[in-house]
């Protein structure tokens, strides 16, 4: 099997149901996407499938193939870090950051379809859970990085 | 049950029967500043202590006895030591601190005396507190346990890493000195510069070599008024790599050779495997065996299947035909549970942890008397990461790669689980994807252990499901209680009795984690009482009492432990007399403070920013709760409306007094977080037990707030100049009852139960 990811085509050998998740962590270790929940109700697991944002856990990697995938370690470089990371960073967002690559991975799916997203916006588009409590930074953060700041 | 005083007998005996037999009663308290040695020989480095490694470059390397669970502590520790050293923040590194008993935390054990908060708050504590303190800060010392929680990390560092850093700074100093024949007074540095104004310097990699063989001589702390670091706004060095990815978690260490694991328990807690056919499940692909895991540091009884990928594992793990079986004492039962709870509410059981005036009398003597009982759920802790361990057995050795707040614990279980030396297990602590207690527990490391034995040398990541998660924690447990307040013939509240019940917490997790300190019966615990004796409202007569149960469901420490579900109760119940005797909230506790100067000045802080009094659009109100928890006070104003017949909270007013900040900015941080946590619990938190299973079982039935539901939360800090406070639970227990309180002026109808039920 062959995947794009990042920009670059990977090869692995998967059964054609493992959840593309799992080929991610346990098969090319990358290890950026986290597992939460394996119900798609969580987020933590959230990659971008030709853009849109998408919850890996459940998504066989049968279906994706021949699709652009982007995981939180495609977003930026540590020397040109993608804007929402470096907004996450002027924030202060973290705290255990478990769940914080699936975050900015909505986070940059949503800012693509809508570069000056509402509140309303954001609360449609960020689904993600965050057990610490981060929700008012994450706002904040994609506000700071579409210029939308109060 | 008849009633008995909590006394700290048990701590007198311990200290008595030490200074009886070896005079150690009257020995000065262990250091804790550490040899060199203890630090790990790394090429180029020179340690200067046990805490303090000088590196080639002049950058300093701390041992770091602390799990970061993203409460700043990486972060707010490394600021001790640069500001004591004058080095740039970025210049001090970390590294893992070994398992020497300096690294114990002895704030923490301190933190869990039973004493009332007001007793300590003027210059002088009572001889019973300082006796108290002084006793088990030694027997800490001793013990040396080495664990992250109670909120404790910045108190328990404050004299020891700063004293650490100073130390290594006068050696270094003194080196120079000698070197270049100059009074040390004439000294001074600059970021990691050493300097004399006759033009010569050196940075303290090059003085590093001579300081190690220089005493450090006199020294002192440095002056508050010449912190550069300590008070100020500090970027938190563990957040960028937490933005790209490359954060590593438990869950993400990858070893070469490496296999997963996956577990099922007993879904019917503390019940067993009665038969299973893993024929099926070992036939598929991927799949390498099954091991079979007894009950481990609490855990219930089940099974890992090991396969090539987590996936793998787990398919199999679930195509097991396993036949189940309940534990010999028969299905717990959470209603029933509590039911016994209320029944136990008998108004004569329980421990006395605080008694003041007389409240028969008072009871005696009452016009009116005003009675509410309230009750809090089971919960579970949640965390984003779930519960993992990677281990490898191998040739009479084991090493682990864990995310734990007690590393050696998780060493000490380890060990036992493989017989083997605890010193032939090598420990390596990953960040920790959530901890809120959870991750106290070392259950899911004897598993880890167990099924490497079997993996011939190869390691082996061991991991829980959400499902495995939520259904075998160790839950905050339910709690009840009655209060009591009497109304006199003025109309003033004359007495407050409260009676609470619920299981003890701290003598079943000393049992399955450190058996050794687990006595022959339970001390009161001081966890179930938390937030109900020691209320800082000045009534004349009080009576607390609480009745210690032992239910049989897994209970362990969850963020805020009894002052979880107790400032629920107690802040409700002071709510619910304001009312009762037609005072405004927060004009009725502030006449009650008039002996606690600084709960009263929390409460300002709040009231002032909240704008408390300043009407609101119609269809919303405000609530108000204060709360003292791991020697910090809060104070939060919640601002709430109903959308849909459902509470909605939209702005939530913090003031804090935790004493001196480190990190101004982690102080908001875990206001903001503990606001989530606390609004959760309020709003959707609930476990229940039926045959023995928990019914909730991942986010769909057991929901968290969500970024769309979030408040927005305000911080206010009160100046101090008090030694440092806790910070990561504090912010939970004001919240439910904020927002209860809140919820009656819209509803007139009292919410006496979590969740909150409108």
């Amino acid at each position: 099997m062959e995947l794009n990811i990042n920009g670059q085509v990977a090869h692995f050998d998967a059964e054609p149901d493992m959840p593309l998740l799992w080929v991610l962590r346990d098969v090319l270790n990358m290890t950026g996407t986290k597992f939460g929940c394996g119900v798609a109700a969580c987020g933590a697991c959230t990659v971008r499938v030709d853009g849109e944002p998408t919850r890996s856990c459940v998504m066989p990697v049968s279906a994706v193939l021949g699709k652009r995938i982007q995981t939180i370690e495609g977003l930026g470089t540590v020397d040109k870090p993608h804007v929402l990371q470096a907004a996450w960073i002027a924030e202060q967002v973290p705290q255990c950051g478990y769940c914080q690559s699936g975050m900015l991975m909505a986070a940059a799916a949503l800012l693509e379809k809508k570069p000056k997203p509402s509140d309303a916006d954001i609360d449609a588009a960020m689904s993600n859970i965050c057990r610490c409590g981060t929700h008012q930074r994450v706002r904040a953060a994609i506000h700071r990085a579409a210029g939308t700041a109060a | 049950m008849k009633r008995r005083t909590v006394l700290l007998s048990a701590l007198g005996a311990v200290g008595g029967l030490g200074a009886l037999v070896v005079g150690w009663g009257v020995l000065p308290a262990r250091s804790r500043l550490g040899s060199p040695d203890l630090m790990l020989p790394t090429a180029g480095d020179v340690a200067l202590n046990g805490w303090i490694k000088i590196a080639a470059d002049g950058s300093v390397v701390l041992a770091m006895p602390r799990s970061e669970m993203g409460q700043g502590v990486h972060t707010a520790l490394a600021m001790l030591v640069a500001e004591e050293l004058d080095l740039p923040l970025q210049r001090v590194r970390l590294e893992q601190a070994g398992a020497d008993t300096i690294y114990g935390n002895v704030a923490m054990l301190v933190g869990s005396l039973p004493f009332h908060p007001l007793e300590s708050e003027g210059g002088d504590k009572p001889t019973k507190v300082r006796v108290g303190e002084w006793m088990v800060g030694k027997i800490a010392r001793e013990l040396g346990i080495i664990v992250t929680g109670g909120s404790s990390s910045v108190a328990d560092a404050w004299d020891p890493v700063r004293t650490a850093a100073a130390t290594a700074r006068a050696s270094l100093l003194g080196a120079a000195a000698a070197q270049w024949k100059l009074p040390v007074q004439e000294l001074r540095v600059v970021e990691g510069l050493v300097s004399h104004p006759s033009g010569v310097s050196a940075h303290y990699g090059a003085l590093a070599a001579a300081a190690a063989g220089t005493a450090p001589g006199t020294f002192t702390l440095k002056d508050r008024k010449d912190w550069k670091l300590i008070g100020k706004k500090a970027p938190r060095s563990d957040i960028p790599a937490k933005t790209n990815g490359s954060a590593q978690f438990g869950l993400d260490v990858r070893l070469p050779g490496m296999l997963y694991a996956q577990v099922r328990q007993c879904p019917m807690l503390g019940g067993a495997v009665a038969s299973l056919d893993a024929k099926a499940a070992l036939a598929m692909a991927g799949v390498e065996k099954l091991v079979a895991l007894d009950a481990m540091g609490g855990s219930t009884a089940g099974f890992a299947v090991v396969g090539k990928t987590t996936w793998h594992a787990r398919q199999a793990a679930l195509a097991v035909e396993v036949k189940w079986q309940q534990r010999a004492q028969g299905a717990l039962d959470s209603q029933q549970i509590e039911n016994q709870l209320l029944a136990a509410l008998d108004g004569t059981s329980g421990d006395t942890f605080f008694e003041k005036g007389s409240v028969s009398q008072a009871q005696a003597d009452a016009k009116r008397v005003i009675e509410a009982t309230y009750r809090a759920p089971y919960l579970a802790h949640a965390t984003m990461e779930p519960m993992n361990c990677t281990a490898q057995v191998k040739d009479g050795k084991v090493e682990i790669w864990v995310p734990t707040q007690v590393p050696e614990m998780a060493r000490a279980i380890a060990a036992k689980v493989a017989g083997v030396p605890a010193n032939q297990v090598t420990l390596h602590v990953t960040l920790l994807g959530g901890g809120f207690g959870r991750r106290l527990d070392v259950d899911f490391v004897a598993q880890a252990v167990r099924v490497a034995m079997e993996c011939q040398g190869k390691p082996v990541q061991l991991g829980w499901s959400r499902e495995e998660d939520t259904t075998h924690d160790f839950y905050r447990p339910l709690h009840v209680a009655k209060l009591r307040a009497t109304v006199d013939a003025q109309g003033g509240i004359s007495s407050l009795s409260i009676q609470s019940a619920g299981d003890a917490i701290s003598p079943r997790w000393l049992e399955r984690g450190l058996p050794a300190l687990a006595g022959p019966m339970d001390m009161p615990d001081k966890t179930t009482a938390e937030g109900l004796f020691d209320l800082p409202y000045g009534f004349a007569n009080q009576h607390m009492a609480h009745v210690a149960t032992r239910m049989g469901v897994p209970v362990g420490f969850w963020r805020s432990v009894g002052h979880s579900h107790n400032a629920f109760f107690s802040e409700s119940f002071i709510d619910e007399l304001a009312f009762e005797t037609q005072q405004d909230p927060v004009a009725f506790r502030t006449a009650l403070l008039k002996d606690a100067p600084r709960y009263l000045a929390v409460l300002q802080l709040a009231a002032d920013k909240a704008q408390w009094g300043k009407p609101l659009p119609a269809g919303r109100a405000r609530g108000v709760a204060l709360h003292e928890s791991f020697g910090s006070i809060v104070a939060e104003m919640a601002e709430v409306s109903l959308l849909g017949g459902k509470p909605r909270v939209h702005r939530v007013v913090c003031a804090v007094d935790c004493g001196t900040v480190v990190n101004p900015d982690t102080v908001a941080q875990q206001m903001e977080s503990a606001v989530i946590f606390g609004l959760t619990a309020a709003l959707y938190g609930k476990i229940d037990i039926k045959d023995g299973v928990v019914q909730q079982t991942s986010f769909p039935n057991y929901p968290m707030v969500m970024l769309a539901e979030a408040p927005v939360v305000e911080t206010w800090i009160v100046p101090s100049t008090r030694s440092p406070g806790g910070v990561g639970e504090p912010g939970v227990p004001p919240l439910a009852p904020a927002v209860a309180n809140a919820l009656f002026v819209l509803t007139k109808k009292r919410a006496r139960q979590l969740p909150l039920v409108v």
